[in-house]
């Protein structure tokens, strides 16, 4: 265990030192809630400014965890650096817990960070209890992304997985509603993602003041869904990595 | 000469071992066992099964059959007891840290960590402990590999080519390094293609072609099992089926009037050349280089097989 956490804390190292990671977790999200933020309009229930924080905390995060991840963990599988570790007196899961817990980790900042935007930029003001359900929201959801990119990454190769991450950034990012709010259609299929109920979660409990038991299912599906393909995409690999 | 059979105080024991990647028997029915102490070379040509077997030793992939040992218990569970320190030819690094840090790190990894400085000496990086790892040259990496290798005290050190990418020089202060290393009453079982650095660093070889143990012993006994004598000479008429027939052959060669011989006992082979009315001209008798000797033993091998010299199979599938 002693051996884990030290490697999750080189993990958390290494992406500080990275100047592109905190451009997409931090930076771009600081800076396009600074753009828009005080637009007007009623959204969701809620008003934009507190859409947007909530919609830019989680491109941030969501991004830390699993393009940053995917490609990566890829690299780092055709390098050889799991082969390496699994040499070591370390556990064999201990490569894969470390990225996780280091992405945990690492996107707790940016999550405080936009947060902190809306209260003070954008003047969002609301209990400390629904500031905590919306912090743990938004990082649950960096879980799925997290077990998502360990699945890719043990089975896409460095060359092909650049692209796919996009589309499925993308994908999740679009149909979720975190960067424009869903109606009609669009919103009805949205639904599916765990990306929407990530932003409803949040929506609601500040609209309402409840915490939709709805919306915390489908996240924990796809947590559960993820994680299950992870672990088998790690398996399947076992003797080639 | 053979030194199979397993010990109870062996390091290292392969009981039959096999792995089958669909028809292609890259490891094939391998047995042998390492003693406490003992610096083994595995020498083969490329494909010849040596990274697989090491792999499965190491715990990253599974035998088809047989049973693999070290320090009596099963790989998995020996590697990750930290007794046992390895360097392979695909493990890559941390990358975006420095040589120190990483140093650092894996040694902490380790229930019987060495302090960094210390390794980062013997493995000669002690130099470049400030440098980030990817921005190394090819034979830094692989220095840096090996000190994660001797980052914990360990009792079996394994290493897969450990010299690639290394110029001679640095090659030399490697060795150098590595026997102060197993001094100290460690094992060491290493995989080469570099027959020089068998003779010289390993006081056992193990030769193995197609993956099957061909030959095992100091390196005096290779050269003799192999032949230990090449014999030349010209004949006017070449008769191939007669010389095949000569008594201690091992490998023939013939180029048209020009023949070459290995042989057990270059003595025989001569006296019954004479004895059947050749009259050899031009007749030189000399020693194998270890070299020749691997190259008749997988030459004889491969013969033996198909018929063709051995294909070079991809050693990691």
């Amino acid at each position: 265990m002693r051996g884990t956490l030290s490697l999750a804390m080189a993990e958390v190292n290494r992406l500080r030192r990275n100047k592109r990671y905190l451009i997409f977790t931090v930076a771009l999200p600081v800076m396009l809630y600074l753009i828009f933020g005080k637009e007007v309009a009623t959204v969701y229930g809620v008003s934009f400014k507190v859409f947007y924080m909530v919609g830019m905390a989680s491109f941030g995060a969501f991004a830390g965890a699993f393009n940053n991840n995917l490609i990566r963990i890829s690299q780092e599988r055709k390098d050889g650096w799991i082969r390496q570790l699994r040499l070591t007196p370390l556990p064999a899961n201990a490569y894969v817990v470390a990225k996780i817990v280091g992405s945990m980790a690492t996107t707790i900042p940016s999550i405080v960070i936009v947060l902190l935007l809306g209260r003070f930029y954008g003047g969002v003001t609301l209990p400390i209890w629904k500031w905590i359900t919306i912090a743990v929201a938004i990082w649950l959801g960096t879980l799925i992304f997290a077990a998502l990119a360990v699945a890719l990454g043990y089975m896409l190769r460095p060359d092909s997985v650049q692209p796919i991450a996009m589309l499925v950034y993308f994908f999740f990012t679009i149909f979720g509603g975190l960067w424009f709010p869903l109606s009609g259609g669009l919103r009805k299929f949205g639904e599916i993602t765990p990306t929407y109920r990530v932003i409803a979660i949040s929506t609601s409990v500040v609209a309402t003041g409840k915490v939709s038991m709805v919306n915390v299912a489908v996240v924990l599906i796809w947590l559960v869904g993820f994680v299950v393909f992870a672990v088998l995409a790690v398996r399947a690999t076992a003797e080639a990595v | 000469m053979s030194h199979s059979g397993t010990g109870p105080d062996s390091v290292v024991s392969f009981e039959n071992v096999s792995k089958h990647y669909g028809s292609l028997k890259a490891v094939d029915g391998l047995s042998v066992s390492l003693r406490p102490g003992e610096t083994v070379a595995l020498l083969g040509p490329n494909g010849a099964g040596k990274s697989t077997s090491l792999d499965m030793l190491l715990a990253l992939r599974k035998p088809t059959s047989g049973r693999i040992r070290m320090f009596g218990s099963d790989p998995y569970h020996a590697v990750k007891s930290g007794r046992v320190g390895a360097m392979l030819q695909s493990g890559g690094l941390m990358p975006e840290v420095t040589v120190r840090e990483l140093v650092t790190l894996v040694a902490g990894f380790h229930p019987r960590p060495i302090p960094p400085e210390t390794t980062m000496k013997r493995a000669g990086i002690a130099d470049i402990a400030e440098q980030r790892v990817d921005r190394l040259s090819g034979g830094q990496t692989q220095r840096v590999r090996f000190a994660l290798a001797i980052s914990g005290d360990c009792e079996l050190i394994v290493l897969d080519e450990p010299t690639t990418a290394m110029d001679v020089e640095t090659r030399q202060l490697f060795w150098a390094n590595m026997k102060a290393e197993v001094a100290e009453g460690k094992t060491l079982l290493f995989a080469t293609h570099y027959l020089e650095e068998a003779d010289q660093a390993a006081d056992r070889i193990l030769v193995i072609n197609r993956g099957r143990l061909l030959a095992d012993g100091t390196p005096a006994e290779i050269k003799e099992r192999a032949g230990a004598k090449r014999m030349s000479f010209r004949l006017n008429r070449v008769d191939e089926p007669f010389l095949l027939s000569l008594p201690g052959l091992v490998n023939l060669e013939i180029r048209n009037d020009l023949v070459h011989i290995q042989t057990t006992d270059s003595d025989d082979t001569l006296y019954a050349l004479l004895g059947a009315g050749y009259r050899p001209r031009e007749l030189e008798v000399g020693s194998l280089g270890l070299e020749q000797a691997f190259i008749a033993i997988t030459a004889e091998d491969d013969r033996a097989n198909t018929g063709t010299p051995a294909s070079p199979v991809e050693e990691r599938i």
